[in-house]
C-alpha cells in the first residue's frame, strides 16, 4: 500500500523545520552554559553584539524588559538569571544575518560562572539504597512508594528470594532531522512554524515559559523528520519567540547534531534493585526500588518516576509487593520521554529478572511466565482491572517461534523472549473535525505527521473504516492552533486509540446527519466512484452533491466536529504510601523473541532474528503496523546493545556525535517476523490499540536474555556491549 | 579576496555562483539556490541524510566545498523524477513504503541513485546494500528499505 506521503518526501517538496524560509529571516544560535553547575556572576553581552551581522543579543534583562508582563521570577524561565544547573544550558541568545554570524557572536558571549558542586549521577547521592526511615536527600524531586499485601511473610516463607541488582543507561531519540523553528512577532501574535509532535502543547509550554497568554501564541506544525517523544512540549519555540520580538524581524533557530546530544532532553540513566520471592514454581511478592536520574528536572515536573516503576513489577499476579522509586535532581538536561519513556529499560530489569528466576529453578522462561501473566480480569497492582490483554496470546506463539529456532540452533547462539507490557495514552484527549463534500472527505486538525503513519494513514483508515470511502477520497487538512480543533498530541502511541476516537465519532456525525436528510433511521454510508462521493441508503445511491444545498457545496461540503476526552482509571489510593502513580489506560505491549549469536573471544553480541508478538487490538493498516514493529524492533537492538550517553564525573557528554553514539546501521538488523496479536479489543476505533511504542519495550531484555541462554552469563547493565559481555564472561 | 563564480549543472539547470571558498555543497544547494529537498543531518559525514548525485557518484554535500566540484553535474532530490536511474528508485521506494518520516529518504534515494549510475544500471543487491550502510535511518529499522533496494536491483536485471 502506497503512503500517502511518499510524494512529497520523495520529490523534495515536503517542508520539515530546518527548511523553512522567510524573506528578511535571521538566524539564531543560543549561547551555551560552559559549565554543569554555576553560580552566574557575569553575563557580558556587549562584545556580542559588537560582532558583524549581529541584530540582537538577549540575555535574562533584555527577556524582562521584552515581557513586561512577567511578574517576579518565573519557576521556569526563558534563561537563568543566577544559576546554570547544567552543562550547555542556554544562558542567552543571538540573532544575526547569516547562521555562521550567529554561532561565531553566540561564542564571543563572555560569561563567568563561580563553580558549584556537582551531582553528575545518582550513586553519588545514594551509593546505596537508603536505610528504612533515613532522612531524604534535597536533591530528590519526586518520591514515589507502595505496597500491597503481607511482603515480610511471602519473603519469610519462600524457596528462595532471587536479588538483584541493575543498571540501565541514557539514551538519546536521535531523529535524524535535528529541531528547528521559525518564529515572527507581529503586533500582539507571536506566531512559530516548527517541527514539534505536540502543537498545542508548544503553545501551552511556551505561553509558560514567556509568560503570556495561549490565545497570543499560534503554533503550526511542519513536517516532522522523527519524534521518537524528543520533539514534544516547548525546546526551541520559545527562544526563537524571543528574538523575533527583540528584532522585529523573523528568526530561524536550528540546532546542530552535536548540540541535540549535547542539550537534548533524553532518557537518563537507573538503577534497580529487585527481589523476588519464589514458592512452589511461582514468583509470590516483589519488592522494587528505583534510582532514576532527573537531570536538572524541576520539581514536580517529573513525570516519569511515578509512571514507569510499575512497570518494574512486571505484569505479574504477584500476592505482595513493594514498589519506591526516587527521581533525584542531577546536573545534566531534564529527563524527556523516548519512545515509551524509560519502559524498554523497566523492561529489561524486570524481564531480565524473570528470566533468571526460571533458568535458576530449570523452569522454561515462557512456561514460567504462562504461569502468572495477567489475563484479562485480573486486578493489577495498583488494583485496577486488567482490560482485554493479548500478551498471553502473545507468549504462546512466541513459544512456538522458540521451538522451531531451537532445532537448528548454532553453537555459541542463544534465544531469549520477554514480554513488554505497556499502557497506551489513550487517556489524553483531541478533538477532530471531519468534513465531506461532492468530492471527498477531509480530516481537518492540528497534528502533524511524525513518520509513523498515524495522522496520514491511522486517522485516514478510521473515517474511511466508518464511512466507507476508499482511502483515495481521504484528505488530511493541518490547521495551525488557532484555526485546529484541540488535541493533546502525537505521543503514547495515542494518535489512533484517542484522536482516533474523535475522528470515528465526527465520522459517525456526519453519516447520521447525511442520513436524516434521506430520512433514513439507518445510518447511510458512503462510496466513491468516477471521484464523486456517493451516499449509499439501502438500495438507494445517489450524489451526495444532491444533498446538500448551495452554500454547503460552496463551503465544500458539510462538518461535523468529534471529541474524545478519557476518563483515567482508578487505582487504588489505599495501597499509595506517597506520591502519584498514574492509572493505566489500555492494557498492550508486545512480546518478543530474539535469537543471537555472541562471540566468545570478544563478547560481541549479534542479533541474528527477531518475532515480534504486538498486541495490536485489531490492524487497521498492516503495512505501518509492519512499519513501526520493525522500526522498533531495530531502535530497541540499539538501546540492548550499542546506545549509551557517556558523561564524565564533571557532568561533561563524552560522545556527542554518531560516531562514538552508535544507531543501529543497515547492515545491523536483522530479520523480523512480525505475527499481530489481534482480537483484545483496546480502547480505540474498532478495538484498535497504540503500536507506535510496544515493539521497542521487550527488546532489550530479550536480547539480554539471549545472551544468558548462550553463554550462560547475566548482563545486568544496559547496553548489553561487548565489554559488559566479555566481563561477565570473565574474560576482562 | 574574490574567488571567480563556480559554474554547476543542477537537476539539468546551468547555474553561476560566486560563494565563498568555504562554502558547504549542502548550504549552496539548501540556502542558496532554495533545494531544500537536500537534507542536512550530522554536518560531519557521519548519515548521508545530505547526500547528492555528482558527476553520476554518490556524494555527501556536507563535506564537499563547492569550489571543489566546479562544473560538476549534481543530481538533487528535486531533479530526481527526470533522471531514469532516479525514478526507478523513487518507485521503488514508494512501492516497497520504505520511508518514515522521510528525512533521510533523500539521502537514500540519491545513493543508490548514484550506485546504480556508477554501475550503469546494473547492480548486486548484496553490493548496494553494504554500500548503502553508511546512509542512518531512525524510523524504518532499515527492513522496507531493504526491500526497495532489492526490487530496484532485480528490475535493472
Amino acid at each position: 500500500m502506497i503512503r500517502s506521503d511518499s510524494r512529497p518526501k520523495l520529490d523534495g517538496s515536503a517542508v520539515y523545520g530546518v527548511d523553512l524560509r522567510e524573506e528578511g529571516m535571521l538566524w539564531g544560535a543560543l549561547v551555551l552554559a560552559p559549565a554543569s553547575h554555576g553560580r552566574i556572576r557575569r553575563l557580558d553581552l556587549s562584545n556580542a553584539r559588537a560582532m558583524p551581522g549581529v541584530a540582537a543579543v538577549i540575555g535574562p534583562d533584555e527577556v524582562r524588559a521584552l515581557l513586561p508582563s512577567r511578574d517576579g521570577d518565573r519557576e521556569r524561565p526563558a534563561f537563568p538569571r543566577s544559576e546554570v544547573l547544567y552543562r550547555n544550558q542556554p544562558v542567552a541568545a543571538v540573532a544575526a544575518a547569516t547562521r555562521a554570524q550567529a554561532r561565531a557572536a553566540a561564542r564571543a558571549v563572555a560569561i563567568e560562572l563561580e563553580p558549584l558542586p556537582i551531582v553528575p549521577d545518582v550513586e553519588s547521592v545514594y551509593p546505596e539504597w537508603p536505610a528504612d526511615g533515613a532522612p531524604i536527600s534535597p536533591d530528590v524531586i519526586a518520591h514515589v512508594h507502595a505496597r500491597h499485601g503481607d511482603l515480610a511473610r511471602c519473603f519469610g516463607e519462600a524457596e528462595f528470594v532471587h536479588a538483584e541488582t541493575y543498571r540501565t543507561s541514557g539514551v538519546h531519540q536521535v531523529a535524524l532531522e535535528p529541531h528547528a523553528c521559525l518564529a515572527r512577532v507581529d503586533a500582539d501574535r507571536w506566531f512559530v512554524r516548527t517541527s514539534t509532535q505536540t502543537p498545542f502543547g508548544v503553545r501551552e509550554d511556551a505561553a509558560e515559559i514567556l509568560g503570556i497568554p495561549q490565545e497570543r501564541i499560534v503554533v503550526e506544525g511542519t513536517w516532522v523528520g522523527g519524534g521518537f517523544g524528543g520533539k514534544g512540549s516547548s525546546f526551541l519555540e520559545p527562544y526563537a519567540l524571543l528574538l523575533a520580538a527583540a528584532t522585529g524581524r523573523p528568526v530561524k533557530l536550528q540546532l546542530t547534531h552535536r548540540e541535540e546530544f549535547l542539550l537534548g532532553r533524553t532518557t537518563l540513566p537507573t538503577v534497580v534493585r529487585i527481589e523476588t520471592a519464589v514458592r512452589e514454581g511461582r514468583m509470590t511478592a516483589r519488592r522494587v526500588r528505583l534510582l532514576l536520574d532527573s537531570g536538572a528536572s524541576l520539581p514536580g515536573r517529573d513525570f516519569a518516576t511515578g509512571f514507569v516503576i510499575g512497570f518494574l513489577l512486571g505484569p505479574y499476579r504477584l500476592d505482595a509487593f513493594e514498589m519506591e522509586g526516587f527521581g533525584i535532581r542531577t546536573n545534566k538536561p531534564p529527563f524527556g520521554p523516548h519512545r515509551a519513556p524509560l519502559t524498554p529499560q523497566c523492561v529489561f530489569v524486570e524481564e531480565s529478572h524473570t528470566d533468571s528466576i526460571a533458568r535458576r529453578l530449570g523452569v522454561d522462561p515462557v512456561e514460567f511466565r504462562l504461569r502468572q501473566v495477567w489475563r484479562e480480569g485480573d486486578r493489577t497492582h495498583l488494583d485496577q482491572p486488567v482490560g482485554p490483554f493479548g500478551i498471553e496470546e502473545g507468549l504462546r506463539r512466541a513459544q512456538a517461534v522458540v521451538r522451531e529456532w531451537r532445532r537448528d540452533l548454532p553453537k555459541d547462539h542463544g534465544i531469549g523472549v520477554a514480554v513488554g507490557f505497556w499502557s497506551t495514552g489513550t487517556g489524553a484527549g483531541g478533538e477532530a473535525r471531519v468534513r465531506v463534500g461532492p468530492t471527498g472527505l477531509t480530516i481537518v486538525q492540528g497534528e502533524r505527521e511524525i513518520g509513523s503513519g498515524s495522522v496520514v494513514g491511522g486517522l485516514s483508515r478510521v473515517a474511511e473504516r466508518v464511512t466507507g470511502l476508499p482511502r483515495e477520497a481521504v484528505r488530511i487538512e493541518y490547521r495551525d492552533t488557532s484555526e485546529a480543533p484541540y488535541d493533546s498530541g502525537v505521543f503514547g502511541s495515542r494518535t489512533v486509540g484517542a484522536l482516533g476516537q474523535a475522528v470515528e465519532k465526527a465520522a459517525r456525525r456526519l453519516l447520521q446527519g447525511i442520513g436524516e436528510r434521506l430520512g433514513e433511521r439507518t445510518p447511510v454510508s458512503l462510496a466513491w466512484h468516477d471521484g464523486r462521493v456517493l451516499v449509499v441508503a439501502g438500495e438507494q445511491r445517489l450524489e451526495l452533491a444532491e444533498l446538500l444545498t448551495p452554500e454547503e457545496r460552496a463551503k465544500g461540503g458539510v462538518e461535523a466536529a468529534g471529541r474524545h476526552f478519557g476518563a483515567p482509571g482508578a487505582i487504588d489510593e489505599g495501597r499509595v504510601v506517597t506520591g502519584s502513580f498514574y492509572p493505566f489506560n489500555d492494557f498492550t505491549g508486545s512480546v518478543a523473541v530474539v535469537e543471537v549469536g555472541v562471540d566468545r573471544e570478544t563478547g560481541a553480541v549479534t542479533p541474528v532474528r527477531v518475532a515480534s508478538f504486538p498486541d495490536v487490538g485489531v490492524v487497521l493498516d498492516r503495512a505501518l503496523v509492519d512499519g513501526q514493529v520493525e522500526g522498533g524492533v531495530v531502535m530497541g537492538l540499539g538501546t540492548a546493545l550499542t546506545e549509551e550517553m557517556l558523561w564524565g564525573p564533571d557532568g561533561r557528554l563524552g560522545n556527542p556525535h554518531f560516531l562514538d553514539y552508535r544507531i543501529p546501521t543497515l547492515g545491523e538488523a536483522p530479520p523480523i517476523r512480525i505475527d499481530p496479536v489481534e482480537g483484545f479489543r483496546g480502547a480505540g476505533p474498532f478495538g484498535a490499540k497504540g503500536v507506535g511504542e510496544p515493539p521497542i519495550i521487550p527488546i532489550p531484555a530479550a536480547v539480554a536474555n539471549a545472551v544468558a541462554d548462550a553463554v550462560g552469563a547475566r548482563v545486568t547493565e544496559l547496553p548489553v556491549s561487548a565489554e559488559r559481555v566479555a566481563r561477565a564472561l570473565k574474560l576482562l | 579576496m574574490t574567488e571567480p563564480p563556480v559554474r554547476l549543472s543542477v537537476n539539468g539547470e546551468p547555474r553561476s555562483l560566486t560563494v565563498p571558498t568555504d562554502e558547504r555543497l549542502l548550504d549552496t544547494l539548501r540556502q542558496r539556490l532554495g533545494l531544500t529537498g537536500t537534507k542536512e543531518g550530522c554536518r560531519s559525514g557521519d548519515c548521508g541524510a545530505c547526500t547528492v548525485v555528482v558527476d553520476g557518484h554518490p556524494m555527501l554535500s556536507c563535506l564537499t566545498l563547492t569550489h571543489e566540484v566546479p562544473d560538476a553535474t549534481i543530481l538533487t532530490i528535486e531533479g530526481a523524477g527526470r533522471d531514469p536511474i532516479g525514478l526507478r528508485v523513487q518507485r521503488a521506494f514508494e512501492r516497497e513504503g520504505a520511508l518514515q518520516c522521510g528525512y533521510c529518504t533523500p539521502g537514500f534515494v540519491l545513493a543508490l541513485t548514484g550506485l546504480l549510475t556508477e554501475r550503469g544500471g546494473v547492480a548486486d543487491p548484496s553490493e548496494l546494500l553494504e554500500d548503502l550502510s553508511g546512509n542512518l535511518c531512525r524510523c524504518t529499522g532499515y527492513a522496507a528499505i531493504v526491500r526497495a533496494v532489492r526490487r530496484v536491483a532485480e528490475e535493472s536485471h
